[in-house]
């Protein structure tokens, strides 16, 4: 399972990369594994607030249904619509056209507080 | 997912899948593939060209002798002396109180009667046969020495030839031998075109080898599932059971009560009362999958819940079959509860794709 040195990460198995206030999220490939092929993916509006740690959003597979939880504590200010007509691009990259939305975060300190890739690594044992 | 467990039965074709990466899964006490990455991709591979299924767990007993066809009679509801040779029905084994205690196929082959029960339930079949067996019956169970693929998809035909099979001339349901000891039936639980082949376990990996080689996707368990679901197939254990009778279930098309089959009686008891309730199928209108064991409303009222749902690759929405009501009519729109939100759906009779084993 590819883990890349430059993202950070949660518990949860999403992935956060920063740029600035703005922090693009999505799952990892380990989740995407773990799934099995994703058929919906439910994500908030443009300007919803969402709360570190608190379900946003949802994954749905073919096996089951996961939420999706906020790494960090900000406003959504993009969502990748590509997902709702290709749900599949979560299977095959990830962490590229499989990014799920934009956070602008209220405390861009908090991605630095995230897991690093070895740590994630360590936590899936991958 | 169910871990693997060290008891676990292992097909024959136990390296093949590992070697191939597949997720394994405990299934009625055998160890088997549940994909090998793609539950979607494997599904589309069986309905647009050729796919090979790993079935080495499924249950195999022969019924040889000249009891055997009263055997036969007696403990399955579809009519035994009316299957000709060469040929294979779609039969239940009952309760004396009409439940169901599985669902299979059974074929006449020149040296008897072959019967693939469902793993779970292949004692219990054999049971009920041992039960009733008239005089001169031999029943044995044969799955330590055979192992079964299911070569399925409209690209059937021409991967059997490429890998050494003659399926020429062979009708839906027509069955022959296959070697030595093996059969090979046009059969299966997918909607297309394939084929069931039965060979011995030191023979499967050889022609396991050659059905990929000519081109069938390897395809698990998983796929198995939604291919069966997109045909309303029903599943034992989960949308027919011994708490289930073949009326309600739909399934007296596979029960002939002329003659004298164990449960016989509460059939015909069911079948003058009606059914209160009926298994139909569930098309999801819009986003949202269905699962088992969610309840099914109509005008805010219980009206059924669903035994089998999930996503359907070739539609892209969610189906589901479920016990519905007798008042509850087909077209009808229903709520299926799912994780506390309602999703909207449309009571239809499957088959909810446009799919024939026939054609």
């Amino acid at each position: 399972m590819a883990t890349p040195d430059d993202l950070r990460y949660t518990q949860e198995h999403e992935w956060a990369r920063a740029d600035g206030p703005r922090v693009t999220i999505g799952i990892t490939d380990y989740a995407q594994d773990q799934l099995g092929d994703v058929v919906y993916v439910d994500l908030p509006a443009s300007g919803t607030r969402v709360e570190k740690g608190q379900p946003f959003g949802e994954v749905e597979s073919t096996k089951s249904v996961s939420d999706l939880y906020a790494p960090l504590t900000g406003t959504i200010v993009e969502r990748n619509e590509t997902l709702e007509s290709s749900p599949e691009l979560v299977n095959a990259d990830p962490y590229g056209r499989g990014w799920m939305v934009v956070i602008e975060a209220e405390q861009p300190d908090e991605v630095g507080g995230l897991l690093s890739a070895t740590d994630y690594q360590e936590l899936t044992g991958s | 997912m169910t871990p693997t467990t060290d008891s676990a039965r292992r097909s024959p074709l136990d390296d093949r899948h590992r070697a191939r990466g597949a997720t394994m899964t405990a299934f009625a006490g055998w160890d088997m593939p549940l994909d090998y990455g793609s539950v979607v991709a494997e599904h589309r591979a069986v309905r647009s060209a050729c796919g090979v299924f790993d079935l080495s767990h499924l249950g195999t007993l022969r019924l040889t002798g000249a009891g055997a066809e009263a055997t036969a009679q007696r403990a399955l509801t579809n009519d035994a002396a009316a299957l000709a040779q060469g040929r294979a029905h779609y039969t239940l084994c009952l309760e004396d109180g009409g439940g169901i205690v599985d669902d299979l196929l059974l074929y006449r082959l020149p040296w008897g009667l072959f019967a693939v029960p469902n793993a779970a339930n292949a004692a219990g079949v054999q049971q009920a046969l041992e039960r009733v067996a008239a005089p001169g019956t031999a029943i044995a169970d044969v799955k330590a020495d055979l192992a079964c693929l299911a070569v399925q998809g409209p690209g059937s035909p021409a991967v059997l030839a490429a890998a050494g099979i003659d399926v020429a001339g062979m009708r839906y349901l027509d069955v022959r031998p296959l070697g030595a000891d093996g059969v090979l039936a046009r059969s299966g639980y997918t909607g297309e075109r394939g084929w069931e082949l039965f060979v011995p376990a030191a023979e499967a990996g050889a022609l396991w080898d050659r059905v990929v080689a000519a081109g069938a996707t390897p395809a698990g368990l998983g796929a198995r599932d939604t291919l069966r679901l997109e045909m309303g197939y029903p599943l034992h254990g989960q949308d027919i059971s011994p708490a289930t009778s073949p009326v309600e279930a739909g399934l007296t098309w596979a029960v002939k009560p002329a003659t004298d089959f164990v449960g016989r009686a509460a059939v015909v008891r069911a079948l003058e009362e009606g059914a209160r309730r009926r298994l139909r199928g569930l098309r999801v209108l819009g986003r949202g999958i269905p699962r088992a064991h969610c309840e099914v409303r109509d005008d805010g009222a219980p009206a059924g819940e669903t035994t089998s749902g999930g996503f359907s690759p070739t539609l892209g929405i969610g189906i589901a079959l479920a016990y519905l009501d007798a008042g509850v009519g087909l077209d009808e729109g229903v709520e299926i509860v799912v994780r506390g939100r309602s999703l909207t759906a449309r009571v239809e009779r499957p088959p909810f794709v446009d799919a024939d084993p026939r054609g």
